[in-house]
């Protein structure tokens, strides 16, 4: 018979009983086996008496109860001094800075393109290969129309977004190969949740009359549609995507690593740089911000990432080889590393210094 | 507004990848989001039971890492407020609150903000040779390069080397880690392996 493993050795000190019984004859037996297991029981000890902690008296439960009940948030009003403190703002002013901002993403993915789609199928007219952040100021974003404001936007995938128990379950359901993080970041404990998310593709279809409405309800005039444009359609996909959550003690996820196959956008034919530019000319849109989607868009490849100005503060770092954006609020309560690479769009983030996050992000495999 | 009822391309794919797209802003929402779902019940109903029961075990798991009873009860703080809003199962929570407790003391070795505290500092002074009743004899420095270099090894290795000294049994650690309980001796079995040449190493060259 063969030699019982070392792990099996290493039972047969804890819990005999684990053990089978032909493997504890054998080593009862077997010379070999015996001097393994006297070695194995002196390397056990010789630990854990180092591993033994300073003698001291037992925790104080009650005390310690009452200590945790100061730091839950939902506790008494007098604890409501522990929760973390976090940007004072209203659900309101939060409302009316999401809205703009998806809307501006969506903009942004169907500004994008690049190049002139003259047939009459969809043809691919943009594929994220890089990302660069966009500054907008706050009043930027309040101000900013919807891209509804413009025409129809119709969701022809939904995400479905969902909780899946395990890395494998998220692999399945999105054929992403997840990245593993090598080191949890001080104070990010546990195992993460995976959420995953289907392909999601929606058509933007642009309606001159929408636009028009659009302007006068803002007291302006909208510039005369180019011809054939009204009815014209872009179609933009991203997805699927995975999100490794892994929740700090005060609730807020601590350590996001999320993993999507990167937006692409799609033209049926319409001459795209007439599109945008006349998205662009539309009132609402800030000269500025309009200057700089037109120069992002120069090469097709890059996805403006929005963000607002006077909170975040924008840089790049190597990772891996490829230029990450790196993006810090300026409160230093969040921070995010993103980067695309072979079609995928990768990001870390969390309410963890930018050096942290960028160690994650390069040490992920 | 009605960009933001039905769903959009774009909010879709922000809520897939909640930090791909919009940055910041949208990603702090989502947390918020997530908080708001959660304080509806933030508080799991059990978690004064599961407290009163386990508060002890999880204070000695970081002990073991940290080597002192301050510092493992801080911890033990940290990873009973992540447990009052996490949904782990009631049946599961002894082995999820062992596994972050000792990644969460790993952590704080790892970090090397761990202070000498005030009691490791007593308990050296009177004590700076022990044994134990093993008659192994364990001075105060190997105590500390051990920790050192169980902050070290590769995490699983280490948390159920922490897990089984803490009087886990093997199907707990293997259930706690999800591990077969065949692999968790042979886990425990390296790490041993590795610290204790860690100990030899300098024992030798003494």
């Amino acid at each position: 018979m063969r030699h019982p493993t070392e792990g099996v050795l290493r039972r047969l000190i804890d819990e005999p009983a684990g053990v089978s019984d032909p493997d504890r004859r054998h080593v009862a037996d077997c010379a070999q086996c015996l001097s393994a297991l006297a070695a194995t029981r002196a390397d056990a000890v010789a630990v854990g008496a180092a591993l033994q902690p300073a003698a001291g008296s037992d925790a104080d439960v009650p005390a310690a109860w009452q200590r945790l009940n100061a730091a839950l948030p939902t506790a008494a009003p007098a604890a409501a001094a522990f929760t973390p403190a976090r940007p004072a703002r209203g659900p309101r002013a939060r409302g009316l800075l999401r809205r703009p901002a998806v809307a501006v993403a969506a903009a942004a993915l169907v500004l994008a393109g690049a190049g002139t789609a003259a047939a009459n199928d969809w043809l691919p007219i943009f594929r994220t290969e890089q990302i660069a952040p966009v500054s907008l100021t706050a009043a930027d974003l309040v101000s900013l129309p919807d891209l509804s404001a413009y025409g129809d936007l119709e969701v022809s995938g939904e995400p479905d977004l969902r909780e899946v128990p395990d890395a494998a379950a998220a692999t399945s359901a999105t054929g992403l190969d997840l990245p593993q993080v090598a080191f949890l970041p001080d104070g990010v404990v546990g195992r993460p949740e995976f959420q995953v998310g289907d392909q999601v593709s929606a058509t933007f279809t642009y309606s001159a009359a929408r636009a028009a409405q659009a302007a006068s309800e803002a007291g302006e005039t909208a510039p005369p549609s180019p011809p054939g444009l009204d009815g014209s359609q872009v179609r933009m996909v991203a997805g699927p995507g995975v999100a490794q959550v892994w929740s700090s003690s005060s609730g807020l996820p601590a350590l996001v690593v999320g993993t999507a196959v990167a937006p692409t956008a799609f033209s049926s034919g319409v001459p795209f740089e007439t599109l945008r530019d006349h998205l662009l000319s539309l009132p609402g849109i800030p000269a500025e911000l309009a200057a700089q989607l037109r120069t992002f868009t120069a090469d097709g490849a890059t996805l403006p990432l929005p963000v607002p100005g006077d909170e975040v503060e924008t840089s790049t770092a190597d990772v891996g080889g490829v230029q990450a954006t790196v993006l810090a609020s300026r409160d230093q309560s969040m921070a995010a590393v993103v980067w695309v690479e072979d079609g995928v769009v990768t990001a870390v983030a969390g309410s963890l210094g930018t050096d942290e996050l960028l160690s994650v992000a390069r040490e992920l495999r | 507004m009605k960009l933001i009822h039905p769903p959009t391309g774009a909010v879709a794919t922000v809520r897939a990848v909640p930090v791909a797209l919009p940055g910041a802003t949208a990603r702090r929402d989502e947390s918020r989001e997530r908080m708001t779902v959660r304080s509806v019940d933030a508080v799991r109903a059990d978690l004064e039971e599961v407290f009163r029961r386990d508060y002890q075990p999880v204070v000695a798991v970081a002990a073991r890492v940290l080597g002192s009873r301050d510092q493992a009860e801080d911890v033990a703080q940290e990873v009973f407020l992540s447990f009052s809003r996490s949904t782990v199962p009631a049946a599961e929570a002894r082995g999820w609150l062992a596994v972050a407790a000792a990644h969460t003391a790993l952590n704080l070795i790892r970090s090397g903000r761990r202070r000498a505290s005030r009691e490791e500092t007593a308990f050296a002074a009177q004590h700076d040779v022990v044994s134990d009743v093993a008659e192994t004899v364990v001075t105060r420095e190997e105590r500390s390069r051990v920790r050192a270099a169980l902050a070290l090894l590769p995490r699983k290795q280490a948390v159920a080397l922490v897990l089984r000294h803490s009087g886990l049994s093997y199907a707990e650690v293997a259930a706690a880690l999800d591990m077969s309980p065949g692999s968790v001796g042979t886990t425990v079995r390296r790490a041993e392996s590795a610290l204790r040449e860690e100990l030899t190493r300098h024992a030798s060259s003494d």
